[in-house]
This record gives structure tokens, C-alpha cells and sequence, in this order.
């Protein structure tokens, strides 16, 4: 094993998912401060998490607290090392679900990469790297964060050693995980590739659904485990003394058993989980050595034979072929880029937690009623199609990434480019809002009035989103390919959060005395159909002031031609 | 010769950063000319194309055309050009199909009209039966192919074409030589970059030799010889004379220490 090589490859690995820089530039550059962030912000959120939890610790023990209830509560340091022995599984079960996020939101092109396939590097060397970049994304911002807060706390109240302890076990849990989701990530690709070439011209359609299917269920988990934190958290503890037999649980044993001193069972628990860690890491790099250099076949969209163009709908509303064209291959790269497809989640999760929410899947298993299902009704009509209109707002003309140069080398005018892509962006924000509407009315049963309002506000919220957010889009495009593509520059998304929030503010505003009179109970006489059409007028003129921004911004794209 | 100008370059200067990638170049190429682009990596011959498409602003000097101001008319430009980059850095997620229908959409190529031009592309640089197969899926010599047929398909009057044959196969680089000869003979004018020295020597018109970001000789072959004081030698000595690399043997005796 060649420790350097395994540092080099790491270093490119990483390198290669940071913020890469190509305008007006021809040296490398990379802004340190943005590319460790996950890191920095892990530790100060881990430092005042340990502070918040020892001062609520102090209040519950020492002050205020009924006798009772202190009474009936373990002592403090028994409390707290039972919470740390739950910390090695909690960081194993989140670091696996990151990674394996991570893993398929690669860009389909570069997860294929084979530039050290023909390096004199071994496949130990290769999968170790691998396992290695996995686990220095969010997995060891995780342990980071979790490891700052276990000490700070620790060190108020004595424990200290313990902390040191479950920090050094949160490693190798997060390592644990990441050897998995190599292990995942090589039977993913290899199986992968044998649907699509079973699947012939329906591949593209296998992959776009089994990628939403993926994101789905592990999404779904990931809020389950979140938002049932304290009980999943109960129920560990007791549920890892249960199944010791389960390896993935070894090391929080481990970790239990040597803060109890109990010398045999740690000895016991170390060595197992040594073994299974080295077995993963060996299973890894069995499965690389024999599908590592697998190649995908390729999918076959047409049939081969004379080639017909089409005539397209597009036309007839008005776009003219230049647009029609750019509109088309957008919907193309929508339904085929990998790292596109996650675009469709966030849309997806915000229809999927107001019915957990509502049918008390979640949240302790307490249905809400009455007027906070109202709420879920209007968070189902207006958020995910909210979202989805400024997401791809946002991405829309850095996912064009380094073949934007067709874009600048074509006849193609700003306005052009702006009417496809705030035309695809309302089109596709609009089919979000008749699905996640239909999905509202099927569950909750609004009243005629509230549907037509609920459609026609998200409708005009869309109008204004889709136009404020192409404008983020425009200004801070990220065209570089990294492994996983980010498309709009980190300042600039979060430009656009707060921009296209106080947008969406601003247009339903007019309906905001509604919402407060009704949540105070206080009739009042307001004509609400008058609040949507001055909502209207407030969307359309953000509306065209933005479109009239961004003809300017992509003229201004085009004529720079930066990539 | 060429009475009227295809493209004229005017004091054009661009750099990046601290490097001068173009420096004060004039260049003027007549219509159905082709016209060879060559210098060492680095000389400033793709960024010299580059601004000719529109795909980089010079920092001073004038970009003409087709009589046309690339920075003042870039999409009226961009109608006539065909261009081919260096590297095909295409829409991987397209079928060759689709990014050639798309091509020839945004350059407004009437429907009937599109279907035959890339139907006999495809068959003339034998891709027939691979246009349905996503472009990520080709070998760089495909995408090269696909390339040049989204250069050609709107019948340009101007084609940019840099290191047009690197990846071709002898059968398709010669077809793609003898269909730029019969362009020329429609008055279709030809800029290409290129380090093969014989197929410059072969199809080029005139040629011209950057270095540094400036022209360091220029004209037809006769005319090479003459500024280089080599009578009777081929393009590549011209070449590595003017560029003041001739002697190489004491690089290759250090490499092999």
C-alpha cells in the first residue's frame, strides 16, 4: 500500500467536488474559505450545541424543575454517556444516508472518470481513496460537529475522557458507512448498467425513476430518523443491548462497554468490529477488482433507420425554432442528467412531509386537526411548486456547464435564451402545482373557493419566482463539471433564497390579513377575490421587471461568452 | 486575389490576467480562402478563433466579419459562422440525432432541408445507425464527426474550425479535406488551427504562423520559403525555423540522458 498515492487521489477526489473557478481565469483557483465550510460550520454548530445542551442540562438538574420529575431522571453523567453511546450508530446510519445521496448525485460523466484506472495505482490503494472521499464529505462534518459538541459539554461536567472516546468511535462509524456505500456503490453501478442494457429505449425512463424511487426512500428515512429524534434515540439505546449479533451496532457496544469498564466485552467488541471494518474494506476492493472498470453500455433513445424531424407544439405558442430548440433540450436534460434529477426532490419531500405530518407518520405519531390542516393545505399547494420554480430558477443556465459555449456560439439572442428558460421553468413549476394540487385536494378536501385561490396565488407566486430566480441564475452561474455539479455559486443561491422570499412575500401579501384575522378567529368583511387580483397585478410587474433584468443580464452573458 | 475580406482583425489584443494571448494581431483573410492557422501550443490560435465566433472579447482592437462587427452584430455573426472547437465538449445527454436537430433549429435550417443535410452527413461520415445512441456513449472521434456536422449543417459562409481532423479516421479526415475544397469553390471561406503540418501544406491557401500571440509569417507556401530562407523545404522545417525550435537535437539528447 502506497499511502501517497492514496493522499494524491484523495487530494483530486476532493479537489475535484470544491468550488473550481474557470472565469476569467487561467490559473486554478479555489476559494479555501467556501470549499471547508461544511467543516468550520460544523464546529462552531458542535461548539454552541455542547454549550446549549450543558446549560439545559444545568437547568433541568439544578434549577427549576419540579422534584418529581428530577427524581425520576437518571443522574447527569449516566444521562449523558448513555446519549454518547448512541452517537457511533446515529453517525453511521446518517453518514450512509450522505454518502449514498452523494454517490448518486454525481455527475453521470465524471462518476465514470478512469484516469486512475491506467495510473501504476493498486485497487487497495484506488478503493481506499474512495472510501476516504466518501467519508470527507458531510460524514466527517458530522463527526466534527457532534465531536465538538460532545467535548465542550463534556468538559463542563467531567466526562471528558468519554467524549475523547465516542469522538474516536464516530470515526470509525462514519468509515464504517463510507465502506458500505463504496461496497453500494460498485453493485449499483455494475447492476445498473445491466437494467439499462435489458431495458434498451425505456433505459432512459428506468433511470429516471429509479433514481426519484432512491431519493424517495432514503429521504423518507432520513425524516423519520430526524423528526422522531428523541424517541429514535430512546429506542436505540435499549434496541443496541438488544441486538448485539447486528455488526453495524459493534461499535457503539464497544463504546458502552469500555466507558463501563467492562475490559472482555470491549476487547470482544473491538476486535469484531476491527474484522468487520477490514472485511468491508476487502469486499470493496474484491468488487472494484472485478466490475471496477465496468463501462455502462450505451443507451439507444431512437431507433436507427431515416430521420424524421419533428414538428413541435412549441411553435404554435408563439416560440420561435431557436427557442423551441433550447426548450427542447432542456426537457432532455432534465429527464437524463443524473445530477439533474434531484432538482425534482425538494418538490417531492414537501408533498411527502405535510401528509407524514398530517396522518401522524411522523411528529410522535400525533395527527394534527382543524386549522393547522388548513396550514397542510396550503404548504402542499404552494410550496413544492414554489420551490421548484426557484430552484430552477437558480440552476437553469449553470446546468448548461461547460457546453454553454454552444449557447455563445449559436445565433442565439438574450431574449431568446430568456423566454425558453422562464417558459420551462413556470411549465415545469406549473405540472408540480397541478400534481402536489390534485395530491392537496385528494387528502384534505379544501372548499371550491380555497382550491381556486390556492391554484391561481401559487400560480402567480411561480410567475414571480421563476423570473426573480432566473435572475440569481444569471448572475451566478457555476459552469465548472465537478463531480457533482452545484450550477448556481453558493453566494448566489443564498442571494436567491432571501431575494425570492421576500419576492413571494411581497405577492401574497394582499392575502396575509386573511390568514391573521382567520387565525384569530375574527370575522371580518374582505373581499379575497380582490386580494388575488391585486396579488396578480403585485406578480405580474415583479414579473416583467425581472424579465426585463434578465434580458439584460443575458445579453450581457452572451456577450462576455465566459465559461 | 481575394478582393473582399472575410474576416478582418484589426490591433487585436487579449489577454488573461498576465499572459498575452493575442497580441496586436492584424490579420486579414479573403473570401474562399482557406487559410491555415499554426504556431506551438499556447500561441493564441484558438483564442484568435475564438474571437472570431464571439466566444471571447478582445481586450482592444476591431473583429470584423463578413463585414459584420462581431462585438456591435454577434448573433447576425454567429448566423453565417460554423465553428468547431478544439475539444467536444458537447450535449453528452442528447442522441447524435438530437443535438443535430437542435443544431440546426437555433440556425433556423428549414425542416425538409435539415432532414436531407443530416441524413447525408451521417451517411457520408458513416455514423448511420449510431445517431440514436446518447453522444456520451461515442469515442471521441464520433463526437469529433457530430461536431463538424453541426458546423456545417446551416451552410455557413465562414467555418472556425479548430484541429478539425484530430480523432478522424483517414477515410472521414479525407472527406472532410475534400468537402472543404468544394466549399471554397461556393466561396465559403475556411480558418482552421491545426498541428499537422502536411494537411496545412496540402489544403491550406495561405497560411500563417502565430507565436507569442502575434503573426510571425504569413502567406502561401512559396512566400513561407522565401521568409524563412528555405527554398526547397517542406512546411515543418519553415516551421520550426521561424519559431526558432529548428535545432532540437540537444532537447532529444537531454531527454534521453
Amino acid at each position: 500500500m502506497n499511502w501517497k498515492n492514496v493522499l494524491y487521489l484523495l487530494r483530486v477526489d476532493r479537489k475535484s467536488g470544491r468550488l473550481i473557478r474557470g472565469i476569467k481565469a487561467t490559473r486554478y483557483k479555489e476559494n479555501t474559505f467556501l470549499a471547508y465550510w461544511p467543516y468550520w460550520t460544523a464546529t462552531i454548530v458542535g461548539i454552541l450545541g455542547g454549550l446549549i445542551a450543558n446549560y439545559l442540562a444545568v437547568l433541568v438538574y439544578q434549577q427549576g424543575v419540579p422534584s418529581g420529575v428530577q427524581g425520576s431522571l437518571p443522574p447527569l453523567d449516566q444521562a449523558s454517556v448513555n446519549f454518547f453511546t448512541v452517537l457511533p450508530t446515529l453517525v453511521l446510519v446518517a453518514s450512509l444516508i450522505f454518502t449514498l445521496l452523494q454517490q448518486i448525485q454525481l455527475a453521470g460523466l465524471k462518476a465514470s472518470s478512469q484516469v486512475m484506472y491506467w495510473l501504476p495505482i493498486t485497487w487497495q490503494e484506488h478503493t481506499l481513496a474512495s472510501i476516504l472521499a466518501n467519508l470527507s464529505g458531510w460524514p466527517i462534518a458530522l463527526v466534527i460537529g457532534l465531536s465538538a459538541g460532545t467535548l465542550i459539554y463534556s468538559a463542563f461536567n467531567g466526562i471528558i475522557i468519554q467524549a475523547l472516546l465516542t469522538a474516536a468511535i464516530m470515526c470509525g462509524a462514519a468509515f464504517m458507512a463510507s465502506s458500505i456505500t463504496e461496497i453500494l456503490r460498485i453493485i449499483q453501478v455494475r447492476l445498473t448498467g445491466a437494467i439499462y442494457k435489458s431495458s434498451g429505449r425505456g433505459a432512459v425512463w428506468v433511470r429516471l425513476v429509479g433514481t426519484l424511487a432512491f431519493f424517495i426512500i432514503f429521504y423518507i428515512i432520513y425524516i423519520y430518523l430526524t423528526s422522531g429524534f428523541s424517541s429514535f434515540v430512546t429506542n436505540l439505546t435499549s434496541a443496541q443491548n438488544a441486538a448485539w449479533y447486528v455488526p453495524f451496532i459493534w461499535l457503539a457496544l464497544l463504546l458502552s462497554y469500555t466507558i463501563k469498564g467492562l475490559v472482555l466485552q470491549a476487547v470482544l467488541f473491538f476486535t469484531l468490529s476491527v474484522f468487520f471494518i477490514a472485511g468491508l474494506y476487502y469486499l470493496a476492493i474484491e468488487l472494484n477488482k472485478r466490475f471496477g472498470l465496468y463501462e455502462p453500455p450505451a443507451i439507444t433513445v431512437q431507433k436507427s433507420g431515416v430521420y424524421m424531424p419533428k414538428v413541435g407544439l412549441l411553435g404554435k405558442f408563439g416560440f420561435s425554432n431557436v427557442e423551441a430548440a433550447i426548450i427542447k433540450k432542456d426537457l432532455r436534460a432534465f429527464t437524463r442528467r443524473r445530477e439533474l434529477i434531484s432538482v425534482y426532490i425538494a418538490p417531492i419531500i414537501m408533498i411527502i412531509i405535510p401528509l407524514f405530518n398530517s396522518f401522524g407518520v411522523i411528529n410522535g405519531g400525533i395527527a394534527p386537526s382543524g386549522q393547522t390542516i388548513l396550514a397542510f393545505t396550503a404548504i402542499i399547494f404552494v410550496l413544492p411548486a414554489c420551490f421548484m420554480a426557484m430552484l430552477l430558477g437558480e440552476v437553469l443556465i449553470g446546468e448548461e456547464g461547460q457546453s454553454v459555449w454552444r449557447i455563445y456560439a449559436s445565433p442565439i439572442s438574450g431574449k431568446n435564451l430568456v423566454r425558453s428558460k422562464y417558459f420551462f421553468i413556470v411549465l415545469f413549476s406549473t405540472i408540480i402545482l397541478l400534481i402536489s394540487g390534485t395530491i392537496g385536494i385528494i387528502f384534505y378536501h379544501p372548499s371550491i373557493e380555497y382550491t381556486t385561490i390556492g391554484f391561481l396565488e401559487t400560480f402567480f407566486v411561480v410567475l414571480t419566482l421563476g423570473s426573480v430566480a432566473l435572475s440569481v441564475g444569471f448572475k451566478g452561474p457555476d459552469f465548472s463539471q465537478t463531480r457533482r455539479a452545484r450550477m448556481i455559486r453558493q453566494e448566489w443561491s443564498l442571494i436567491g433564497l432571501v431575494v425570492c422570499g421576500l419576492a413571494g412575500l411581497a405577492v401574497v401579501a394582499p392575502l396575509a390579513p386573511i390568514a391573521i384575522f382567520s387565525f384569530l378567529s375574527i370575522t371580518v368583511s374582505y373581499n379575497i377575490y380582490a386580494a388575488v387580483a391585486i396579488s396578480a397585478v403585485i406578480s405580474i410587474l415583479i414579473s416583467a421587471i425581472f424579465y426585463r433584468i434578465n434580458v439584460g443580464l443575458a445579453n450581457d452573458l452572451l456577450k462576455k461568452a465566459q465559461i | 486575389m481575394y478582393p473582399q475580406s472575410a474576416v478582418e482583425l484589426r490591433n487585436v489584443t487579449k489577454r488573461y490576467n498576465e499572459l498575452v494571448a493575442v497580441n496586436n494581431l492584424n490579420l486579414s483573410i479573403g473570401k474562399g480562402e482557406i487559410f491555415g492557422l499554426l504556431g506551438p501550443n499556447g500561441s493564441g490560435k484558438s483564442t484568435t478563433l475564438k474571437m472570431l465566433v464571439g466566444l471571447v472579447q478582445p481586450d482592444s482592437g476591431d473583429v470584423n466579419v463578413l463585414g459584420l462587427d462581431v462585438l456591435k452584430q454577434p448573433v447576425e455573426v454567429k448566423r453565417l459562422v460554423g465553428y468547431v472547437p478544439e475539444s467536444a465538449n458537447i450535449y453528452e445527454f442528447l442522441t447524435g440525432i438530437e443535438y443535430l436537430d437542435f443544431i440546426a433549429d437555433v440556425y433556423e435550417v428549414p425542416p425538409e432541408e435539415k432532414k436531407q443535410r443530416i441524413t447525408e452527413y451521417l451517411k457520408a461520415l458513416q455514423l448511420e445507425g449510431r445517431e440514436g445512441d446518447m453522444i456520451n456513449s461515442y469515442s471521441d472521434g464520433m463526437k469529433k464527426k457530430i461536431s463538424l456536422i453541426s458546423a456545417f449543417v446551416h451552410k455557413p459562409k465562414l467555418l472556425l474550425l479548430d484541429e478539425p481532423l484530430n480523432a478522424l479516421d483517414p477515410r472521414s479526415a479525407r472527406i472532410v479535406k475534400d468537402f472543404l475544397h468544394s466549399l471554397k469553390a461556393q466561396g465559403v471561406t475556411t480558418i482552421m488551427s491545426t498541428h499537422v503540418l502536411e494537411i496545412a501544406e496540402a489544403i491550406c491557401d495561405r497560411i500563417g504562423i502565430m507565436y507569442q500571440g502575434s503573426i510571425l509569417a504569413l502567406g502561401n507556401m512559396d512566400e513561407l520559403r522565401r521568409t524563412a530562407s528555405l527554398p526547397n523545404s517542406g512546411l515543418e522545417d519553415i516551421f520550426l525555423k521561424l519559431t526558432g525550435t529548428e535545432d532540437l537535437r540537444a532537447v532529444v539528447e537531454e531527454l534521453t540522458r
